[in-house]
C-alpha cells in the first residue's frame, strides 16, 4: 500500500509550488474566521464587563447612602416626675413609661434648643419642628434609660436620628422641589434642618447600625438595618452547613465510588441533575408542606429555611463533588489497590485528598447560591416583619428571622424612596457576603490544591 | 501439547504459586479470556506476551482480582494462589492484593513523599510496629528496587517529581514493600526509556530470588531477557506455554513463530 502510493507519486503531474510569503486563498479564509472568533469573544467579554460595572456602580450609588445616617445631637432633660412617678427606679417602674411619654420629651427638647439656639421657625408649627426628629427617637432614647436608670433626672446629650426625609435631603434624595409636594415634610423643615447643622448641631455620619439595627415599620426607614436578616441568614447558612455538606458529600463518594453501575444508580444520577435544574420556589411549596404544615416547625424560623435550603442546595453539592471525584485519575485508586488498600482506604486515603479542592469550591458555591436565595423563603414566611433579634443558637434556630435577599425585597416593596436605599444598602451588604465566600473558596482551593 | 504440560507440571509440582483452571473472563458479551490453563512457578519469571487486545492484560489483573473493579467484568474457572482458590466466595480481595502486588503500565506513584509511598502498604497492613521498623521496611524496600541510592537523601519529597524510570521504580518498592508473594507487572516499561528499560529489567532479575513475577510485556525481546517462562495468548486463547528458551526458538503452534517472526500482531 505504502509503496504503490510512493511509487504512484511521481507520475502526476508537479504542482505548482506556491510562495511562503503569499498567503493563499484557504489560509486567508481560516485567518479571517479566527479574527472574527476573536472579536465575537473579546465583544462577548466586553459586555459583560460592562454590565458588571453598570449593576455594581449603580447598586453602590443607591446604596452607600444606607451606610450613612443623619443624627440631630441635643440635651434632653430626662424629667423623674415623669419617667419615674414613685422615685425609687424601679426598673417594673420605668418600663411603664411608654414611647409616648419620651417623644414628649423630645419634642420638648427640640422646641428647646430650637429656641436656645436663635433660629427662626417661621411657617413652622411646633409639631413640624419636633417632628424633625424620627419617631424611632423615642424608643432608642427610652431603651436606653431602661438600660441606665440613673440617667433619670439628669440632663443628657442625646444623639437622635432624624426623620427620614431631612436624611435624604443631605444624601440628595429629597429637595426644596419635593418637600414643597411633600406632605411629610416642607422647605421650612429642610431650612430648619439646614440651621441646625449650621450650628453644629446636625450632621450626616457613618452608620454602623445600619448592620445591626433590626428592621422598621414604614414610617421610620431611618431606623431601619439588616442586622436580624444578616443574623437570620447565617443560621439558614449553619444550618445548611452542618446538613448539605457531610450529606451530600458522603453520598456524591458513595454514588461515585461503592455504587454499582446498574439502573437504578443510573435513574438516581439522572434525577439528581434534574433537582438541580427545579425552579427554588418549587423546594419553598416542598419546605411549606413537609417541614410546617407536615412536621409542625415554627414559620418565619431560621430552621426550615436551612432546611429547604439544604435541599435545594445538594444537587449542586453532589454533582460538584461527583465532578471532583471523577477528575482524580483511576491510576490512583489502582495504585492504591494494588498495594492491598481495601476500597475505603483508597478513597479517603488517595481519592478524597485530591478532589478536595474541587470538593470545596462546589460547597463554597452551592452555599453562596443558598445564601442568595429568595423565593422558597418567601412561601415559609420569612418575609414576615421581624423586629426582634432570635436567639443564640440551637434555641434561636427557631425564632422568627428574616434573611438578608428576602430583607432586600421586603424593603423594595414599600413606597417610602427611603427604603429603596436601604434595599440597596442591603444588597451591598449581601455581595460582600458573597465575594468574602468566594474569596474563601478561592484561597481554599490554592490551599489544598497539591500540584505534585 | 497438554501432554507435554502434565509432564511439566509433575516435575517441578511443588513449586507451583499459581495455577489457573478454565479461566473465562467476560466483559458483557465480549469473552475476553477463552478456557485458559496456566502454572506460575515460585520464584521464576514467567512472561505474557501477545499481540494487543490478547487478553493478556486481563489475565494478570484475573490473579488479583483487580477485574472486580470493572464492573460488567465476570471471571470464571479456579485460579489457584498455594491451591486456594482466590475467587472463592470468603476470600477478601483486599487480602489478596496485599499478596499478589502488582505494578502498573503508566508509573503512578502517590502525590506524597517518596517515604510515604514505600510506607503506605506496611501502614495499612500493620506491618510495622514502630518508626525505626518502618524506617527498615522503606530502606529495604527502595534498595529491593534499586533506588536507594538515588533518593535516600529527598525521601520527603514528593514522588512525583522523579522521573519516569524512578517513578517506576518507586512503584516497584511500594509493590515489594508489602511484602507480597507474587509481583503482577503489567508493561511495566512500555512508559520508560531504553536506560530505565534496562534497570527495570535488571531489578526484575533480582526480585526473582524472592517473588514469583508475572510480566506482561509487549517486547518479545524483553520477554527473551528477562523470563524464564513464556506464555502465548492469542485472541483470548493461551496459543502457547513454556519454557522461553523453547517459545522463542522452537515454537510448537504455527501462530507462536508467526508472532514472533513478526508476522501477526
Amino acid at each position: 500500500m505504502t509503496d504503490a502510493t510512493l511509487s504512484a507519486a511521481p507520475a502526476a503531474a508537479p504542482k505548482p509550488r506556491a510562495s511562503l510569503l503569499i498567503a493563499d486563498e484557504r489560509t486567508r479564509k481560516r485567518n479571517a474566521a479566527e479574527s472574527r472568533f476573536r472579536a465575537y469573544g473579546l465583544s462577548a467579554i466586553g459586555i459583560a464587563l460592562i454590565a458588571l460595572v453598570v449593576l455594581l456602580s449603580s447598586v453602590l450609588t443607591d446604596g452607600i447612602g444606607a451606610f450613612r445616617q443623619t443624627y440631630l445631637t441635643l440635651p434632653v432633660a430626662l424629667d423623674s416626675a415623669r419617667l419615674d412617678k414613685n422615685g425609687n427606679r424601679d426598673p417594673e417602674d420605668i418600663k411603664k413609661a411608654t414611647t409616648l411619654t419620651y417623644g414628649k420629651l423630645l419634642d420638648q427638647a427640640v422646641q428647646n434648643t430650637v429656641a436656645q439656639q436663635g433660629i427662626a421657625i417661621a411657617g413652622l408649627t411646633e409639631k413640624d419642628v419636633s417632628d424633625l426628629v424620627s419617631k424611632e427617637a423615642s424608643a432608642q432614647l427610652r431603651n436606653r434609660v431602661i438600660a441606665n436608670p440613673e440617667l433619670i433626672g439628669q440632663t443628657v446629650d442625646a444623639r437622635v436620628l432624624v426623620n427620614g426625609r431631612v436624611d435624604g435631603y443631605y444624601k440628595g434624595r429629597v429637595s426644596m422641589d419635593s418637600a414643597a409636594r411633600d406632605s411629610n415634610t416642607s422647605p421650612a423643615q429642610l431650612q430648619l434642618a439646614d440651621a441646625l447643622k449650621d450650628k453644629g448641631l446636625l450632621a450626616t455620619q457613618w452608620n454602623w447600625s445600619f448592620l445591626t439595627n433590626p428592621d422598621a415599620s414604614d414610617q421610620r426607614p431611618e431606623a431601619a438595618g439588616v442586622g436580624v436578616a444578616i443574623l437570620g441568614s447565617l443560621y439558614m447558612m449553619l444550618v445548611v452547613l452542618v446538613l448539605a455538606v457531610p450529606i451530600g458529600v458522603a453520598a456524591s463518594i458513595y454514588l461515585e465510588e461503592f455504587a454499582p453501575k446498574n439502573r437504578l444508580t443510573d435513574i438516581i444520577e439522572v434525577n439528581i441533575s434534574n433537582l438541580a435544574a427545579v425552579p427554588s420556589i418549587v423546594f419553598g411549596i416542598l419546605g411549606l408542606a413537609a417541614f410546617i404544615n407536615f412536621a409542625g416547625l415554627p414559620q418565619s424560623a431560621p430552621i426550615v429555611g436551612g432546611l429547604v435550603l439544604t435541599l435545594m442546595t445538594l444537587p449542586t453539592i453532589i454533582i460538584a463533588t461527583r465532578a471532583a471525584l471523577k477528575a482524580v485519575p483511576p491510576s490512583i485508586r489502582d495504585a492504591a489497590l494494588g498495594v492491598g488498600a481495601s476500597k475505603m482506604q483508597s478513597v479517603f486515603h488517595h481519592v478524597l485528598p485530591l478532589a478536595m479542592p474541587g470538593i470545596l469550591t462546589g460547597t463554597i458555591i452551592g452555599l453562596a447560591q443558598a445564601l442568595g436565595e429568595t423565593a422558597p423563603l418567601l412561601l415559609i414566611g420569612m418575609v414576615a416583619f421581624v423586629k426582634n433579634f432570635p436567639a443564640a443558637p440551637p434555641e434561636g434556630l427557631f425564632d422568627p428571622a428574616s434573611a438578608l435577599p428576602v430583607q432586600v425585597y421586603n424593603w423594595t416593596q414599600r413606597a417610602d424612596p427611603a427604603f429603596f436605599e436601604r434595599a440597596s444598602g442591603a444588597i451591598i451588604v449581601l455581595l460582600v457576603f458573597l465575594l468574602c465566600m468566594n474569596i474563601l473558596a478561592i484561597f481554599l482551593r490554592r490551599k489544598f490544591e497539591r500540584r505534585w | 501439547m497438554n501432554d507435554m504440560r502434565l509432564l511439566e507440571r509433575a516435575v517441578d509440582q511443588t513449586d507451583i504459586k499459581i495455577s489457573a483452571r478454565n479461566v473465562q473472563v467476560y466483559y458483557g458479551d465480549k469473552h475476553a479470556i477463552k478456557d485458559v490453563d496456566v502454572d506460575i512457578q515460585d520464584k521464576t519469571v514467567t512472561a505474557f506476551i501477545g499481540p494487543s487486545g490478547c487478553g493478556k492484560s486481563t489475565f494478570l489483573r484475573c490473579l488479583n482480582r483487580m477485574n472486580d473493579t470493572i464492573d460488567i467484568s465476570r471471571v470464571e474457572g479456579k485460579i489457584m494462589l498455594d491451591g486456594e482458590d482466590i475467587y472463592d466466595k470468603r476470600v477478601d480481595p483486599v487480602q489478596l492484593r496485599a499478596r499478589v502486588g502488582m505494578v502498573f503500565q503508566k508509573p503512578n506513584p502517590f502525590p506524597k513523599s517518596i517515604y510515604d509511598n514505600v510506607a503506605y502498604g506496611p501502614r495499612i497492613h500493620g506491618l510495622a510496629r514502630n518508626r525505626a521498623e518502618l524506617d527498615e521496611i522503606v530502606e529495604k524496600s527502595l534498595r529491593g528496587a534499586a533506588l536507594w541510592n538515588e533518593v535516600k537523601d529527598r525521601l520527603a519529597e514528593p514522588g512525583t517529581g522523579l522521573s519516569g524510570g524512578q517513578q517506576q521504580r518507586l512503584c516497584i518498592a511500594r509493590a515489594v514493600a508489602t511484602q507480597p508473594e507474587v509481583l503482577l507487572m503489567d508493561e511495566p516499561c512500555s512508559a520508560l526509556d531504553p536506560i530505565a528499560t534496562s534497570q527495570v529489567e535488571d531489578l526484575i532479575d533480582q526480585l526473582r530470588a524472592e517473588f514469583s513475577v508475572v510480566i506482561v510485556t509487549h517486547s518479545m525481546q524483553q520477554a527473551a531477557r528477562v523470563s524464564q517462562k513464556t506464555a502465548f495468548f492469542h485472541l483470548g486463547n493461551l496459543v502457547e506455554f513454556g519454557d522461553t528458551d523453547d517459545i522463542f526458538t522452537r515454537p510448537q503452534d504455527p501462530r507462536t513463530e508467526s508472532y514472533i517472526s513478526g508476522r501477526i500482531g
